[in-house]
């Protein structure tokens, strides 16, 4: 894929969006191209984490461990979101894993910890608009989890018969 | 408008499988799976907790000619009353059995797809923590009543708070072995029967003495009859302590624990002491019977004494108190032994053992209070005329009651 094209894609990004044409021209040329078959692990739970990946196309499901052979899908991604950043901020391992549907192929892009915070040295207000992007997606998707949690008590209760509220 | 049925949860799952011989092992090795609450409910396979850990004991009604069964958790001394069907599903839960196939039992065996049975028998053995996988205790429902008027929420915070004072220990077992062993075990003796009797004729011949005196006997209370009434209500609050300490007793006597004694107030009004005798339900009903007679027998002996020194004493206010003392006494023997008076004491147990029907008093006012509503047919089966006897007596006997002590404190006067 051309640079020019990569960067009309980072246009429709939430973390780029604010970044001037020359700040996504300059971030296209960084990024990495990478395809995933269906089906195909990109990042997996534990391991360390020196990227991150922005969705180009393609369909990926986000899930955790609950016992071997046994995950609980957390969320889903498709084109547009970006996952693996936060290993890149807390040097964590990777906190779930992440794989292509079994419905057909992802085309990912990959910008790596050191591009990444060149970017954010080179360019500060890039990497502001960037960061205020970033908090605006992670209250989304606590949000998101909160739900979950929710859900899944809500699941419990119901699969087992508990009545909490009785005597 | 129709009511918003909630939809059940679901829980989405990515089952991994090893790669097959020639398939590529990083791709394609998952399946997704969306589990709903539901189908997760119906294989769930309950587990009873160990055999060493709950009793089951049978309880024939002779009124319904059924069997029922009391299940009891020894550790948390939670007890459940199980149907002949909970019996059997009960005895089915043994952590391989899915509900399912729970269900497929029932049917099989009773020929009813009634299975609303199942969830509810679950629920009441994870309350009384009777199933393995329950959690340690179940929250407690807030007071959900309406609070918009000032008067009835005034009273109703001082009912709580008067409910909330407890004096109370469960480490009181060993305290009545002592007891027992140290002289207690006296009480259940022939002897002491035979006493008992002969301090009731005594007292039965005292009582009439005084009767024939009754207006006298009344005068010695002088000016203030009403405050001397109220002195000998506060000293039989104190005989109430005795009649729990021999219904403690007499659960030792028959080889079962004591769990708790202490003071409460009863409904938040009645100041009252107790003693946990619940043990005495996993043992024979003569046992069942004895511990509830024995307690109310403390009133009948000490009636009787109050009776016979009021008969020996010359008129005066000893004389009254006396009197007064030995008929609050019987009065509270009559009360504890009565079985229809909607208290569920001493003589109401009796009477619900033999009769093999444990929640009388419950069944009764349900049934009654839907036919005075007009939504039930009238009594049909023996069980219902049961019901309806029940609660007619019980207005009736109340009603004498309180027209009696009426008419005793009026002659006081």
């Amino acid at each position: 894929m051309a640079h020019h094209e990569v960067a009309a894609y980072l246009r429709d990004i939430r973390l780029f969006q604010a970044f001037s044409d020359a700040d996504r021209a300059a971030l296209a040329l960084v990024l990495r191209e990478r395809t995933v078959r269906k089906g195909q692990v990109v990042i997996k739970e534990g391991d360390p984490g020196e990227e991150m990946f922005l969705v180009r196309d393609g369909a990926l499901v986000v899930s955790k461990v609950v016992t071997a052979p046994v995950e609980q899908v957390i969320a889903r991604m498709g084109p547009g979101d970006f996952f693996g950043e936060m290993s890149l901020f807390d040097r964590a391992p990777r906190s779930a894993t992440i794989q292509a549907d079994t419905t057909g192929d992802a085309e990912l892009l990959v910008l790596d910890r050191s591009n990444l915070e060149a970017l954010i040295e080179a360019n500060p207000r890039a990497a502001a608009s960037f960061f205020h992007a970033l908090v605006q997606v992670f209250i989304e998707r606590l949000r998101n989890s909160t739900d979950l949690v929710a859900e899944v008590t809500r699941w419990g209760l119901e699969a087992t018969g508990l009545d909490v509220d009785g005597r | 408008m129709s009511e918003v049925v909630p939809r059940r949860a679901k829980l989405e799952l990515l089952v991994r499988r090893p790669a097959a011989d020639g398939e590529d092992a990083e791709a394609a090795s998952f399946e997704l799976k969306e589990v709903g609450s539901a189908l997760a409910f119906v294989r769930l396979r309950p587990q009873r907790v160990a055999a060493e850990t709950y009793e089951l004991a049978a309880v024939a009604s002779r009124v319904s000619g059924q069997t029922n069964f009391i299940l009891k958790n020894r550790q948390t001394d939670r007890f459940l009353l199980l149907s002949e069907p909970e019996k059997f599903l009960w005895e089915q839960m043994d952590g391989h059995t899915s509900l399912q196939d729970l269900a497929t039992a029932y049917v099989l065996r009773y020929g009813e797809f009634d299975f609303d049975v199942i969830p509810a028998l679950i629920r009441k053995l994870q309350r009384a923590q009777l199933l393995v996988l329950t959690p340690a205790s179940a929250l407690r429902r807030a007071l959900a009543r309406s609070r918009a008027k000032r008067l009835a929420k005034m009273l109703e915070s001082s009912l709580t708070i008067l409910e909330r004072i407890n004096v109370s220990s469960r480490h009181v077992d060993s305290f009545f072995h002592r007891l027992y062993r140290f002289g207690g075990f006296v009480l259940f003796t022939p002897v002491a029967a035979a006493a008992c009797a002969l301090l009731a004729v005594g007292g039965i011949v005292g009582g009439v003495r005084l009767w024939h005196n009754a207006e006298s006997v009344a005068a010695g209370f002088g000016e203030h009859p009403v405050l001397a009434i109220i002195a000998v209500k506060l000293l039989f609050l104190f005989t109430v302590a005795a009649h729990q300490l021999v219904h403690g007793l007499s659960l030792v006597h028959y080889g079962r624990r004591v769990r708790e004694f202490g003071f409460t107030f009863l409904h938040g009004i009645v100041p009252t002491f107790y003693v946990d005798v619940t043990d005495v339900f996993m043992t024979s009903r003569r046992a069942r019977v004895v511990t509830a007679v024995s307690g109310t027998l403390v009133h009948l002996v000490l009636g009787s004494l109050w009776f016979m020194v009021a008969a020996g004493m010359p008129p005066g206010f000893m004389q009254a108190f006396s009197a007064a003392s030995g008929m609050i006494q019987w009065q509270a023997f009559v009360i504890a032994l009565y079985p229809f008076c909607f208290i569920e004491m001493d003589g109401y147990h009796v009477l619900v053992d033999t009769l093999g029907v444990p929640t009388l008093k419950s069944d009764a006012m349900g049934y009654v209070g839907t036919l005075v509503r007009g939504r039930a047919p009238m009594p049909a089966t023996r069980e219902e005329w049961l019901w309806v006897g029940y609660v007619l007596l019980s207005t009736v006997s109340i009603a004498g009651f309180i027209a009696f002590n009426i008419w005793l404190v009026a002659h006081a006067s």
